[in-house]
């Protein structure tokens, strides 16, 4: 195991490289420099000019890429272009926002996902499995924007029950302190600001779980069913199990492994930011963050934020394949 | 089984209980009547005057957190007051400018407003930026004779820097915080202003703090908050909701607001503040090129006659936009009505003789109008070509993407383009200088005019004149020179307006340049 974990972790470091190399070009390649987008259309030549200076922009490409990895040796990921802030420092200010939305969506997503899974799968070809199947394939076909419009309308202005956006009320001060808007309230002690901050999670939430509820109850379902016609499950029956320790006691646990795989991915991508989701809601996070950056032809803050975004999916399917040993025996004996 | 549904019972059961909550009994606490939230379609670039370029955000924040010296009076905008200055003189040769300053004023911080700090703050500010190398730039020495005079000096006369000290990039800063604070003061702005800094939480908010100790009287809200909502249709929602006071479309003029204006034009709860604005939008001709058929000035009026100027503004801007004839809008303290004369009016059968006289056939003339990206530049551009088809002239419409736009712009590449310009200080200066005169043609966007000594000679002369009066005849003979030469034809100018709940009070929308002062602002 130990060894396996090594063998990941160093092969990790020339894929961040090529990451880096492509996404180094690549933002070159987009036409259009940042010095003339920040400074829009009314602008001169002479005030491009100086802005570029400003911006180390007039530098040879190999000569600044030199500069940039020789800084990432120092754990200097460079200042974004438009703020002046230092880019470690931006991804990491806007991240607890998406994880916090991430880890709820999950959690969500597991809780009503699952049991949906399940109750198809044992209840196959039933009323309640085609309600449930064609709600999924909503679910998974849905443009986020769309679902998330129709909550707005519906719950916010029609219902007046939840907010249309943001992480909490305008009126309420809650200071920055770990950057989860929830902790941040439940810390400052104001009244209503944790409910406030609850309330305006759900509609957010909601539209991202929507996505992996719905692949979720789909996958269950789909590996239960395999799993029910397995021999060894036709044998506990033949014991005298109950319907519900078969279920539960030897079907479930099977079936549930490989989902782990599908949750573990989809929160690896959850992390790289819902720009559209995240938009909508204006909710400070990490995907509109990096829209806004490629917008602004954000040099140091696009390749800061891949190299980030790359070693957290990364690091996310690594805590995937052994969580999955962990489960699995099968599994914990091929990694040795 | 049992358990599953006793999980759906716990989430669905979680979900009603919440959901019953009436949102506004979260709120009700708090101060909503002394708050005022202005919803903004991005982040400040920065809240910073020393390194400010023009971007309206942030230039606004500043000016409600800074003083400047002077400052343009509502709601004409045609002549200067003084703020922190009480008064002041100019040379007779333009050159040098004297400031007699407000004595008793203090900054955020505590420490006082002073000769020093004016000096301290300019000077910072032509260090660090760029942006204003050709104006504050021309600054040749900042004596301070007394703790209440500042005196500046500049290279050559230049009538504009009056209107250069009104914005954003000469606001007075506090030079103990700057020295305390160093590269923090960008996210810690200390100034004089009706509001204090008091927060700036990335692609969130701004949170700003009534200064009770304000040398204009305390401003009559206690708290001012920037919100930043990306989405349009969000920040349309939240409006109605309630959940933000004011919507501002300044920096968001690429998409035409006339469905939101139906929308709350029919609302009891929300008004709408419009104002015009010094922006204009044309059609330009590359009037550098030596050849084809747009090197005739019967040409170019023949296609600037074809446009339908009140049905462009009727048909497409839906009464959002108003008529331009010139280079300045008739807004500007510089405008000659005499323009309105001279300019090419909508005349498609006069425009169709036109260009029989100049011995062109429209069906063999096919040119390409390039334009910027977005609906509104789309919709514009289609309007224009079903003109131009009336009049037998066939036009490709080619939008292309800012950056790679701009390129070919300041190239030459091109015979007809769609463009604009939004002038970041109130001068005519900053339309005509940078527009055409033929030496920038290359610099920038501009009309590309060709070497004319003449009237070459007189925007610089109207640039450093310092007699107002004589400089705004010889801005009235400019633009006339110039509506003569049909560079182009003047499209349109956006108003400037602001969504904003009925029980706001007291909002000047401020057009030259389009940012709001709250210090007056109230809610009922």
């Amino acid at each position: 195991m130990f060894a396996f974990l090594v063998r990941r972790l160093l092969s990790l470091i020339p894929v961040l490289a090529l990451v880096l190399v492509i996404v180094f070009s690549l933002v070159r390649l987009i036409p259009g420099d940042p010095a003339v987008t920040l400074l829009g259309p009314g602008a001169t030549d002479t005030q491009i000019a100086a802005l570029r200076a400003q911006l180390n922009l007039d530098e040879p490409a190999l000569l600044q890429l030199w500069h940039y990895v020789a800084g990432l040796a120092q754990g200097d990921m460079g200042v974004s272009l438009k703020s002046g802030q230092p880019v470690l420092d931006e991804v990491l200010l806007r991240l607890p926002a998406t994880l916090e939305i991430s880890i709820a969506a999950v959690l969500v997503a597991i809780l009503v996902g699952t049991p949906i899974g399940v109750l198809s799968a044992t209840r196959a070809n039933s009323g309640f499995d085609h309600g449930v199947r064609i709600l999924s394939l909503t679910g998974v076909s849905m443009p986020a924007f769309l679902l998330a419009l129709l909550l707005q309308l519906v719950f916010a202005t029609w219902l007046g029950w939840l907010p249309v956006s943001g992480r909490m009320s305008s009126y309420l001060f809650v200071d920055n302190v770990t950057g989860f808007a929830l902790i941040d309230a439940w810390l400052s002690g104001e009244p209503g600001a944790v409910s406030s901050v609850l309330l305006h999670m759900i509609l957010p939430v909601t539209v991202l779980a929507a996505f992996l509820a719905a692949t979720l109850g789909r996958f269950v379902r789909a590996t239960m069913l395999e799993t029910l016609g397995e021999d060894y499950v036709r044998t506990a029956r033949a014991k005298g199990l109950s319907r519900r320790e078969v279920i539960y006691g030897h079907a479930l646990r099977t079936s549930l492994l490989p989902a782990i795989t599908v949750v573990g991915l989809k929160f690896a991508e959850m992390l790289g930011g819902a720009i559209l989701t995240e938009t909508i809601f204006s909710w400070p996070g990490i995907g509109r963050f990096m829209f806004e950056a490629i917008r602004n032809r954000d040099y140091p803050v696009i390749q800061g934020a891949t190299l980030v975004f790359a070693l957290l999916f990364m690091l996310t399917s690594l805590l995937v394949d052994v969580l999955y040993a962990v489960l699995d025996p099968r599994v914990r004996r091929k990694m040795k | 089984m049992k358990l599953t549904r006793r999980l759906f019972g716990v989430v669905s059961g979680a979900a009603l209980a919440m959901g019953t909550v009436p949102f506004a009994a979260q709120v009700a606490q708090a101060q909503e009547s002394s708050t005022l939230v202005i919803a903004v379609p991005s982040d400040p670039a920065g809240l910073e005057p020393g390194i400010n370029k023009a971007e309206p955000i942030g230039s606004e924040i500043i000016l409600n957190v800074f003083d400047t010296l002077v400052a343009w009076q509502a709601p004409d905008f045609a002549e200067l007051e003084g703020r922190l200055a009480t008064e002041w003189s100019v040379s007779e040769d333009g050159m040098t400018f004297d400031f007699t300053l407000r004595d008793g004023v203090v900054f955020h911080d505590g420490t006082p407003f002073n000769a020093e700090a004016v000096k301290f703050s300019i000077e910072r500010t032509v260090e660090m930026n760029p942006y204003v190398e050709a104006s504050l730039g021309l600054i040749e020495s900042i004596e301070t004779p007394s703790e209440t005079e500042v005196v500046f000096t500049l290279s050559r006369p230049y009538p504009a820097f009056l209107s250069i000290l009104a914005q954003p990039q000469s606001a007075i800063v506090s030079p103990t915080a700057v020295g305390e604070l160093g590269d923090d003061f960008a996210t810690n702005p200390v100034g004089t202003g009706p509001f204090k800094f008091r927060a700036y939480q990335a692609d969130t908010r701004v949170v700003l703090d009534a200064n009770a100790d304000y040398y204009r009287g305390a401003p009559k809200l206690e708290r001012l908050i920037y919100t930043i909502i990306p989405e349009a249709s969000t920040r349309r929602l939240e409006l109605e909701n309630g959940g933000v006071d004011i919507i501002q479309q300044a920096g968001q003029l690429s998409a035409v607001p006339s469905e939101e204006m139906a929308a709350f034009a029919e609302n009891d709860d929300i008004q709408i503040l419009e104002s015009p604005s010094q922006i204009i939008r044309q059609l330009e001709f590359n009037n550098s090129l030596t050849d084809g058929p747009f090197t005739d000035v019967r040409v170019r009026r023949a296609i600037a006659m074809a446009i339908d100027y009140d049905g462009l503004l009727s048909g497409v801007f839906d009464g959002t936009a108003e008529r331009v004839y010139g280079p300045l809008t008739s807004n500007s303290w510089a405008f000659d009505p005499e323009v309105m004369d001279l300019a090419p009016s909508y005349d498609p059968e006069a425009a169709k003789a036109l260009l029989a006289e100049a011995g062109v056939d429209p069906s063999d003339l096919t040119v390409k109008l390039y334009s910027f990206q977005g609906s509104l530049w789309g919709a514009v551009a289609t309007f224009v070509q079903a003109n131009l088809a009336d009049i037998g002239v066939n036009v490709e419409i080619a939008q292309t993407e800012f950056p790679s736009y701009r390129a070919l712009h300041v190239a030459g590449e091109w015979e007809m383009a769609l463009d604009g310009r939004q002038p970041w200080y109130n001068d005519p200066d900053a339309h005509v200088t940078i527009g055409y005169l033929s030496a920038l043609k290359n610099s920038a966007m501009t009309f590309r005019m060709p070497e004319n000594a003449e009237l070459d000679a007189k925007i610089l002369e109207a640039q450093g004149e310092a007699d107002m009066e004589k400089r705004k005849t010889l801005y009235g003979e400019i633009q006339k020179e110039i509506v003569e030469q049909v560079p182009g034809a003047y499209l349109f100018s956006p108003k400037l307006i602001v969504f904003a709940r009925s029980n706001v009070e007291g909002l000047v929308v401020n057009s030259a340049p389009p940012l709001n002062e709250y210090w007056s602002v109230s809610k009922n």
